[in-house]
């Protein structure tokens, strides 16, 4: 099932960082990272007041030091539910 | 660009995983085209045991290597043993880096540093092939030293040299398998003209366990002490590529094993995943509670290390931190634990586990699989100990046990961890985020995950093994041909590559990378050698007692 966003999801070493072309959020923990994404569509005003969307986070590997990307492939996807 | 595995077909062509299982098919296929009469692999070189003073007698390079040969026709027959080389490293480096540029490493860099590590690699090979560190003695200067002498050693397969002696006695008269004994003289001319027997004063018994340590060795000097020539090595030192390539090529060594001894093959798999099972159940929950009872480390440190230390590694490390989302800095930071450690494990087992328990070779092959973190290192380990309880044995009975059963040993143990890992951290996903933190809104957890943490060079390795019993089974006429080309693959192309994975993975192991981490290490240390490594002995010694591989000629 395709999510209604997509993002991809970074740590830059202090936080958590969703984005795509359209938005960036920021958060120290990931629940923080989900309010800011939340705080953001909101503000946009580009879905009404009561939807429910689902956001895709994939993890991008290429930010895992080169030297450890041979052990493993994967670190994490996740999906949010949320209701504006 | 990015690297998010979104479809399951996401990383085909983008990891190192990957491109273990293209290679390894790569040159599985080339050698199943024997069947069809072509030689496909025959250029491989492969070195050669050589005798100091011999050599210098007389130096050339078709002394120390020779063409592989697939059998099954002449087209490298005149091929000079140095251009077969300089053929397998230019196959070699273009594939690794055909595969380097879809990984999106630097290309250039990962061919000069492939290249000078080939060569390091086949430095060493050749170096660890003289005969006085890897020469067995023969059958007669073992059982009958009195008639043959003590000092007689063999060049090539033991087994070879013996039937080569009794041969040239027979020629002389004297049948030794209708119970005549030669004198000493007869016994002295017989040996002489046997084309693979040497005397010498001295010799170790090393067998192929020397040209591994040496490997090891110069990797290790070359990480630690020449620090700026291992960063430059560092762009094509791919311990975990090479290996899964070289477990690729195990499987086709064996699927041919498995022809001759299937009933062995197939416990030796089955205690293997029982054995880890039961392991799997013992060693993270007491690694996880010891980590928080008494080291007091948090939550998802001692979760991410429990994994690293129990399960297999930087593999399960990396999975276990992004099943509990913990953020990246904690596996990078144990990882640097492991490999460091998984060096020192790589060292001590082998010698430990032979000279403990010289006659239960495929329990230490197992609790090996259970013990060595990473990939690479419980293959290296295995290799090591193979070649070490094969020698020994044989050095001290006349017995000679089939080699790489006690490898395999290893390598099965740790390919069902590897399987397991993706199934684990899924379970760990779903207590994380519906017990544990139970973050709202985070509505499920994809079992897609489960796939994106499968080590796909499994698949390379059972294909591999399945399609030589397929053969075995439905098409027994082909078995000749089909393993002329196999055996090119299966021994010095695989042997090659565990080579390449002991030089890479001494070059980015520095121990200096211990300092600073402090309870981390300690735990790790108490856990590893306190905990693991005595129940996986106690585990593989309950599911693999008694088993010892075939006999060489029986």
């Amino acid at each position: 099932m395709k999510a209604d966003i997509e993002l991809h999801l970074i740590h830059d070493g202090n936080r958590w960082v969703g984005r795509n072309d359209r938005l960036t959020a920021k958060g120290e923990e990931l629940s923080d990272l989900d309010s800011d994404i939340r705080r953001i569509l909101q503000q946009s005003g580009e879905y009404p007041v009561g939807s429910k969307l689902t956001v895709f986070m994939g993890f991008d590997f290429d930010t895992i030091p080169t030297w450890l990307r041979q052990y493993h492939t994967h670190y994490f996807n996740r999906v949010l539910s949320i209701e504006l | 660009m990015t690297a998010v595995n979104r479809k399951w077909t996401d990383g085909m062509l983008r990891t190192e995983d990957w491109w273990a299982v293209w290679l390894g098919l790569i040159m599985f296929f080339a050698g199943m085209l024997s069947i069809w009469g072509i030689d496909a692999v025959g250029w491989m070189a492969k070195p050669k045991t050589w005798e100091w003073t011999s050599f210098w007698s007389d130096p050339s390079w078709g002394k120390l290597l020779a063409v592989s040969h697939g059998g099954t026709g002449k087209a490298y027959e005149s091929m000079h043993p140095l251009i077969s080389l300089i053929v397998t490293w230019l196959i070699f480096a273009a594939l690794t880096s055909l595969g380097a540029y879809f990984q999106k490493l630097n290309v250039k860099k990962f061919f000069l540093g492939f290249t000078c590590i080939f060569f390091i690699t086949w430095t060493a090979w050749v170096a660890g092939h003289e005969a006085h560190f890897k020469a067995l003695k023969t059958g007669q200067s073992i059982t009958q030293s009195e008639i043959y002498g003590s000092n007689v050693y063999c060049t090539t397969k033991v087994n070879k040299c013996t039937k080569q002696i009794n041969k040239a006695l027979k020629n002389d008269g004297i049948d030794v398998s209708a119970g005549q004994v030669p004198t000493q003289e007869q016994a002295a001319a017989a040996v002489s003209k046997s084309k693979n027997s040497i005397t010498m004063a001295w010799g170790l018994q090393l067998g192929g366990g020397f040209s591994y340590m040496l490997a090891l060795a110069v990797g290790l000097i070359i990480g630690n002490f020449f620090k700026g020539f291992a960063g430059f090595l560092s762009a094509a030192a791919k311990p975990e590529w090479f290996i899964k390539t070289a477990i690729v090529y195990l499987g086709i060594k064996l699927g041919l094993m498995t022809m001759k001894a299937t009933g062995f093959a197939v416990e030796l798999a089955l205690a293997g995943a029982a054995a880890t099972f039961v392991a799997y159940l013992m060693f993270w929950p007491i690694v996880y509670t010891l980590g928080r009872k008494a080291f007091k480390l948090r939550r998802d440190a001692s979760a991410v290390l429990s994994s690293g230390i129990s399960i297999c590694g930087v593999s399960a490390a990396i999975a276990t931190a992004g099943a509990i989302r913990a953020k990246p800095i904690l596996p990078v930071a144990v990882s640097m634990l492991i490999v460091v450690f998984a060096m020192s494990e790589l060292v001590v087992l082998p010698a430990f586990y032979s000279a403990v328990a010289p006659d239960q070779p495929i329990v230490n092959g197992a609790a090996m699989g259970m013990t060595v973190k990473t990939d690479g290192a419980d293959a290296a380990a295995g290799a090591i100990l193979d070649e070490m309880m094969v020698a020994n044995h044989y050095s001290k009975t006349g017995v000679q046990w089939e080699s790489d059963w006690i490898l395999s040993a290893a390598i099965l143990t740790k390919i069902w961890i590897d399987v397991f890992i993706g199934v684990w951290a899924f379970v760990l996903a779903l207590i994380w985020v519906y017990k544990v933190e139970r973050k709202p809104g985070e509505s499920h957890v994809k079992v897609s995950e489960i796939w994106f943490r499968f080590p796909k060079f499994v698949l390379g390795y059972f294909i591999a093994w399945m399609f030589y019993i397929g053969i075995a089974v439905w098409f027994p006429d082909a078995i000749k041909a089909a393993t002329s080309g196999a055996n090119v693959v299966q021994s010095p192309m695989r042997k090659m590559m565990f080579m390449l994975t002991f030089v890479a993975i001494g070059v980015i192991t520095d121990f200096s990378k211990l300092k600073g981490m402090g309870k981390l290490a300690v735990l790790y240390a108490v856990a590893l050698f306190g905990i693991i490594a005595p129940i996986a002995y106690v585990v593989a010694f309950i599911f693999h007692r008694g088993m010892t591989p075939p006999i060489v000629g029986s």
